[in-house]
């Protein structure tokens, strides 16, 4: 267990700095329509095309995958560790919610992740579903994608509310996976718990607003 | 003072055990917890009823013998003290009081609240100790101890093995325990020759009792009645990753 524990920091730890690229990118989003579109499909199209990319996608998906599985082993083996509730459990004065439900919130993720995966990836890279036109310069116009689909106030709903298990898991997970990889330098985990808590409000903040500002455009 | 305590009872490992509630009234603020225990099992014993089951023995809080989950913590409302320091001034007047065993698959219920710890023993034999005869104790500077050093070993060793860590975890998990002992004897020079299989043994000794792993919820660090830091956890991941590396 100590092996797939450290496998879960590390891949969640790599999902963390894809996060912070990915969210980078999305701000292309905010800027005015049209400069948007062009900026925008320009980047995917770079990343598309790049072969560094490519590895560092295959990654991303064995990294996903491998922590899924691992936090579901791990969180089941766990339960049987404690086979028996108490009648009373004051959780709250001991630990904070999130540290209780870090499997609870990887599904709502995983959750998001298949709708997200299905609206963006299935649909540009596996080419299932409606076709999507190319722009002006040529580039798959992967912006309109995100466009069109933040007009449908469901999506921004979903998009947005579902950003909050994220940032409860990764205020957890963030600083939990540095102890886990072994960092146990006091004064160092007191100044990472708060990196923790402003990492993990910018990741839900700036993804949940990046709908609505699309939608609201 | 007149409390209600619902108490679990369970006639032994087999049985199906289940909650009892008991009105208990002349106790006063500045009894100890385990005092009003002692004062319902005399009521019991005038009714000429099973008495009820807990362990204890220093009454001090420096054995770790007592220990068990009042009101939804471990050793009861307040943070880092053992069952045996606590006072019914904690309480009020007129409340209920749950009482229940501690709860981990490693620590099977022997008697209503008394848990078979057992479990942590193993660990110990694992590697929880220096194997060299040291004949009478030495002389206190033949080996140097820097005070840092002492210190950091001295807090770790404060362990006493009660299981409230184990107890308040999610996921029942002797982590801190575990990594308390480890600590404790790999820091110091006498435990340094064995440091490499002591870590390893030993963490590997928990998960085949049955504990679960660490989530670093940080709920033992907030039950352990010596305020032993999770940072210790941490720390046994890093000397457990380097004992791997140096068995490469
Ligand atoms: C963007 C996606 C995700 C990121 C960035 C992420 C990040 C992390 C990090 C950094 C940790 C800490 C590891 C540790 O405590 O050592 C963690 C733990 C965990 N993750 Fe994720 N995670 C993501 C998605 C998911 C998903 C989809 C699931 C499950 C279906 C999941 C389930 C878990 C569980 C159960 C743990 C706690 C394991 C434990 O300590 O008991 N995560 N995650
Ligand atoms: S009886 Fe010894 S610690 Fe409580």
């Amino acid at each position: 267990m100590f092996l797939r524990k450290s496998i879960i920091a590390l891949t969640g730890l790599f999902l963390c700095i894809f996060l912070i690229v990915h969210l980078s990118a999305n701000i292309i989003l905010l800027l005015p329509q049209e400069t948007a579109r062009g900026l925008y499909n320009a980047y995917a199209t770079t990343l598309r095309e790049s072969f560094l990319i490519k590895i560092v996608a295959y990654v991303l998906y064995l990294s996903i995958i491998l922590h899924v599985i691992y936090a579901i082993q791990i969180t089941f083996k766990n339960r049987r560790a404690k086979p028996k509730k108490y009648l009373e459990n004051k959780l709250r004065q001991n630990s904070s919610w999130a540290s209780q439900n870090m499997g609870l919130l990887g599904v709502a993720i995983l959750l998001f992740l298949v709708v997200h995966l299905a609206n963006f990836w299935a649909r540009i890279k596996l080419g299932l579903g409606e076709g999507v036109r190319l722009d002006d310069n040529g580039h798959v116009d992967v912006y309109e994608v995100t466009y069109s689909l933040f007009q449908n106030s469901y999506y921004v709903f979903f998009y947005t509310v579902l950003m909050v298990p994220l940032g409860l898991h990764l205020h957890h997970g963030f600083k939990s996976a540095f102890m886990t990889l072994g960092f146990y330098h006091k004064k160092g985990l007191n100044i990472l718990a708060k990196i923790s808590l402003a990492y993990a409000g910018m990741m839900s903040i700036g993804f949940g607003i990046i709908p609505l500002m699309v939608y609201l455009k | 003072m007149k409390v209600t305590f619902k108490i679990w009872r369970q006639e032994n490992a087999k049985s199906n055990g289940g909650f009892q509630s008991y009105e208990v009234d002349g106790l006063t603020d500045d009894m100890s917890f385990l005092e009003a225990l002692d004062h319902l099992n005399e009521i019991l014993v005038g009714q000429n009823q099973k008495t009820i089951a807990y362990e204890y023995d220093c009454r001090e809080g420096i054995c770790g013998q007592c220990g068990v989950f009042i009101n939804g913590r471990a050793h009861g409302p307040l943070d880092n003290i053992t069952t045996c320091q606590l006072h019914m001034r904690s309480f009020t007047d007129g409340q209920t009081i749950v009482v229940e065993p501690w709860r981990a698959k490693a620590f099977p219920v022997i008697k209503d609240l008394v848990v078979d710890r057992s479990a942590l023993d193993n660990i110990m034999e694992q590697g929880g100790y220096i194997s060299a005869k040291t004949g009478t104790a030495p002389e206190a500077n033949a080996i140097l101890v820097g005070k840092d050093v002492a210190d950091k070993a001295m807090d770790a060793a404060a362990c006493i093995g009660c299981g409230a860590c184990v107890a308040s975890c999610k996921n029942a998990s002797a982590a801190l325990f575990t990594a308390a002992k480890i600590n404790h004897m790999n820091s110091l020079p006498q435990g340094k020759q064995e440091a490499h299989r002591r870590v390893l043994e030993m963490s590997r000794q928990m998960e085949l009792e049955g504990f679960g792993s660490c989530t670093f919820t940080g709920a033992c660090e907030v039950e352990c009645p010596e305020g032993i830091s999770i940072t210790n956890i941490a720390e046994m991941n890093a000397r457990r990753a380097m004992a791997k590396w140096h068995n490469l």
